[in-house]
């Protein structure tokens, strides 16, 4: 009988949801920012220099848990804006609605909204943007961005139903975990219009203690007849991750990775199909005994490798900014800063989008769409370093890519990426009560491409650099100050593509230009998710030629969670 | 474990060794998008004289990038018009082939031809001549081109109002070979200012020699808006005997009709899918251009908006595609 297989119920660490036997709980935040900006272009008669606004909203969650074993979360939003009264400028939203439960002890599931992620190359909300550690008055806003927005872990936000459970082996293998998930990600207009969902899962062999095994596969696809159209669309991509790792002598030696394919096109559009594979593999060493830990790592993936659950942004460069949209006297379009990447929630994307989205070549040319970045090859290496007593921690990587095909020509573009993050706690050098906190973050890259002819060539060099200063002045007061550059100078020349993601011309974008924030201010921390932030921020921006521009806000930010 | 990262290793090295893309790229050629544009080699001729009811013959010419370029053919007497338009960085057989065929009319005639080749946003103009010695054939068949004048069998109605002119005339206004048919008049009662009627018998026969498949069958006229006017309507009519008794019976018969409204100035070549016309249901609205006995014009204008004229010429019935004269 021990050759039965056992079944294993997943916890999660949710054995029971119901926490110590309330049958109704109430859960959510409430935050409340109160601003006043004003923005100096030279020249400007037109655009109004000052403008203020303010908000409060409550999210409000009752938590139902029927039996022990069932979980129904509704959660509302009621927002006003700071001028409404008597019903004006107040909405009211659905933030969150479902219903999870572990059915038999064996089957975990959840219905509604749900966040989900799967690997990096198959489903994965990849920061690519933010290549830097946030500090200062940065760090607050974008806790709030998250937030807003869903991010949580790399996951994506998705409207459906998923479901887990694992198994429990007697021999050869110890435990295999079964994961699944359906999601829509457009409904049907009934007429050209299909339903498209978004399903898939894999399963995870853990063969020992040593070795873990996973099959992925994941696939946007149009539902058959929901539109009076036959064109289905599909893109599946198929992977296999590993992890192999031993520890040798104190040193825990690994190798771990993912390896798969890709196709996409419509169903009537043979010509158009694209398929691609990918490879990505990874050796680290972990000295256990000690504060460093090293890896080296080899990307390899596919020019025409499409996995657009893994390859949407989080910021929508196409989506124009929300505060001061237009400024100069022609009104033209004020361009997306990476200052407005942390102050607008709106220029964030929430679910996953079906094509490539375009991105800001200053901020991320090396890897735009994250690790599951197409036509890259090459590749990295880094190292972290976290003292005994964790004074201070650090982080660094370095890539090496090249295009695997050529944009316009058979010759390739070469990228190089540094990433470096430090966190100090330097109060405990002296053994200080009170805490000081230093931030470091600094990003380079650089992109060229050598030809002996002009058009042809590439150089294009962006760096960030983020530093953050905290410091508790009195218990649980802090002091902030931080300071954010990207600077980036040079140019590319950026394929312009058409609805079916096919290059069809090329933009040269040329950039010279910096955009450079100071902020300092005050943070009172009531408890760790509840705090009250008093700051003010100092923006530079001259990306757009000819039309510097400074920004200054002064605000007001209190969040809580319960 | 040392094995399975052997093996993971050895693996991961086969499937690195991707099929080297050194050839290829994504997306136009980056010469054809910032390169700088420079004549290779010059326009030429493949011919100096061409006969087309011998064949075809092309231009070339070769460029540094990919450009956009119009290549237009003008005769020196008729001031006929071919303009061929391509994009490419070279122009030859499957680029700039000339059939003999007309973009802006009157037709071309036996003639010597100017050639230019322009190119979108250069101010390169290239030059070369052509002699015409023969010209494009016309294949399907003509119910009218009024070179041989009035045919015995056609009929006219014509309404009695002021300047009323349904003839034949040889002027410079011609869109083919000398004569073309020149319809005018004021009418202030109805619509009808005048009509022809091109019956079958005018060519010896109880019905036109044309297919049984209106599908595969186009009707093509040569039609003038005269400038500064666009009052003018001409209504294609077409009685199909369908019972074969040598009348046509309007109330048991099928009668297409295919409207045209002339909004503009100078020749224009009209086609039709002979399927694609409206009947008037009384015999089926089934297509038998084999039972064609009649074909008639009619001259339309509101009778409020004064003098009106047009004309037509190169009546033709083709197969299997629309006149390409």
């Amino acid at each position: 009988m021990k050759q039965i297989i056992i079944l294993f119920f997943v916890l999660m660490g949710l054995t029971s949801f119901s926490q110590k036997g309330k049958k109704v709980q109430f859960v959510g935040g409430a935050r409340s920012l109160l601003s006043s900006s004003e923005l100096q272009s030279p020249g400007d008669t037109v655009t109004a220099p000052r403008s203020s606004g303010g908000y409060a909203l409550l999210d409000l969650g009752v938590k139902i848990n029927p039996n022990a074993n069932t979980e129904v979360l509704g959660m509302l939003r009621i927002r006003n804006e700071f001028g409404g009264f008597w019903g004006a400028g107040v909405t009211f939203d659905v933030r969150q609605l479902h219903v999870r439960g572990v059915a038999k002890n064996f089957l975990m599931y959840q219905i509604g909204n749900i966040d989900y992620k799967l690997t990096p190359y198959t489903f994965f909300n990849h920061n690519a943007d933010i290549l830097t550690s946030s500090a200062g008055s940065f760090r607050m806003k974008e806790r709030v961005m998250n937030y807003e927005s869903f991010y949580s872990d790399n996951t994506w936000r998705q409207q459906g139903a998923s479901y887990n459970f694992a198994l429990a082996f007697p021999k050869v293998i110890q435990r295999m975990e079964f994961n699944g998930f359906i999601t829509r990600l457009n409904p049907s207009n009934f007429s050209n219009v299909f339903d498209r969902l978004y399903g898939g899962g894999n399963v995870i062999i853990s063969q020992s203690s040593h070795i873990d095994i996973g099959l992925n596969y994941v696939s946007i696809f149009d539902l058959a007849g929901t539109a009076l159209d036959s064109n289905l669309y599909r893109n599946s991509v198929s992977t296999v991750n590993y992890d192999f790792h031993i520890q040798v002598n104190d040193v825990l030696v690994g190798l771990d990775g993912e390896t798969g394919s890709s196709r996409v096109g419509k169903s009537l559009e043979p010509d158009s199909k694209l398929s691609d594979y990918f490879v990505h593999t990874r050796a680290y060493f972990d000295p256990v005994k000690k504060p460093f830990k090293f890896h080296v790592g080899y990307i390899n993936n596919g020019a025409d490798f499409r996995s657009f659950g893994a390859q949407s942004k989080r910021v929508n460069f196409d989506q124009p900014n929300n505060m001061y949209k237009r400024f100069t006297n022609e009104q033209i379009l004020r361009p997306v800063s990476i200052y407005d990447m942390y102050n607008d929630p709106m220029l964030t994307n929430t679910g996953i989008t079906v094509g490539l989205m375009n991105y800001n070549p200053a901020i991320n040319n090396v890897l735009p769409y994250g690790l599951a970045t197409f036509n890259r090859s090459g590749f990295y290496a880094g190292a972290s370093y976290e003292g005994k007593q964790k004074i201070t921690s650090a982080d660094f990587k370095s890539y090496g890519l090249r295009e695997i095909r050529g944009q316009g020509t058979t010759k390739k573009k070469s990228f190089f990426m540094n990433n470096l993050t430090v966190d100090s706690k330097l109060a405990k050098l002296w053994g200080g009560k009170r805490s000081l906190n230093l931030n470091l973050g600094l990003s380079h890259q650089f992109t060229s491409r050598q030809s002996e002819i002009d058009f042809e060539q590439v150089n294009l060099q962006s760096v960030q650099v983020n530093g953050g200063l905290e410091f508790e002045l009195v218990e649980n007061l802090f002091v902030l100050s931080n300071v954010f550059i990207l600077q980036s100078q040079g140019k590319d020349q950026m394929p312009m593509r058409n609805a079916q993601d096919e290059v069809v011309d090329f933009e040269t974008f040329e950039v010279n230009g910096q955009d450079l924030t100071t902020s300092f201010g005050l943070r009172f921390d009531f408890t760790e998710d509840n705090f009250l932030g008093i700051f003010y921020e100092m923006n530079q921006n001259n990306f757009v030629p000819d039309h510097p521009y400074r920004f200054n806000q002064a605000s007001i930010l209190y969040v809580l969670k319960f | 474990m040392k094995k399975s990262i052997i093996i993971l290793f050895a693996l991961v090295s086969i499937i690195s060794c991707r099929k080297d893309e050194i050839n290829k790229f994504d997306g136009p050629d980056l010469n054809d998008v910032y390169g700088e544009f420079k004549i290779i080699d010059s326009l030429k001729s493949s011919v100096s004289s061409v006969d087309f009811s011998q064949g075809t013959m092309h231009f070339s010419c070769e460029l540094s990038k990919l450009s956009q370029w119009k290549l237009e053919i003008e005769g020196q007497n008729s001031g006929a018009v071919k303009i061929i338009e391509g994009s490419s960085r070279v122009l030859d057989a499957s680029t700039a082939l000339w059939d003999g065929s007309t973009t802006i009319f009157p037709l071309f005639q036996a003639e010597m031809c100017d050639v230019m080749l322009t190119f979108e946003g250069e101010v390169d103009t290239l030059h070369t001549t052509l002699e015409l010695t023969g010209l494009k054939p016309l294949e399907g068949f003509i119910v009218a081109n009024f070179e041989d004048g009035w045919k015995p069998g056609w009929t006219k109605f014509v309404q009695s109002g002021a300047n009323m002119k349904f003839d034949i005339q040889n002027d410079s206004v011609t869109p083919e070979a000398t004569s073309y048919y020149n319809m005018q008049g004021e009418v202030n009662w109805d619509w009808l200012i005048g009509l022809v009627d091109f019956n079958a018998a005018a060519y010896n026969e109880t019905t036109l020699p044309l297919s049984a498949n209106g599908d595969n069958l186009f009707f093509n006229c040569l039609v003038y808006g005269e400038p500064q006017l666009d009052n003018s309507r001409i209504l294609f009519r077409f009685d199909e005997d369908e019972n074969e008794d040598g009348e046509f019976d309007e109330t048991t018969e099928d009668q297409f009709g295919y409207e045209v409204i002339i909004d503009w100035a100078g020749w224009r070549l009209i086609s039709v899918k002979y399927s694609d016309i409206v009947g008037n249901g009384n015999g089926g609205d089934i297509h038998n251009p084999d039972k064609l006995n009649k074909v008639s014009i009619l001259h339309l204008a509101n009778p409020a908006s004064g003098f009106a004229k047009t004309a037509v010429d190169l009546m033709i019935f083709t197969e299997n595609e629309a006149l390409q004269p």
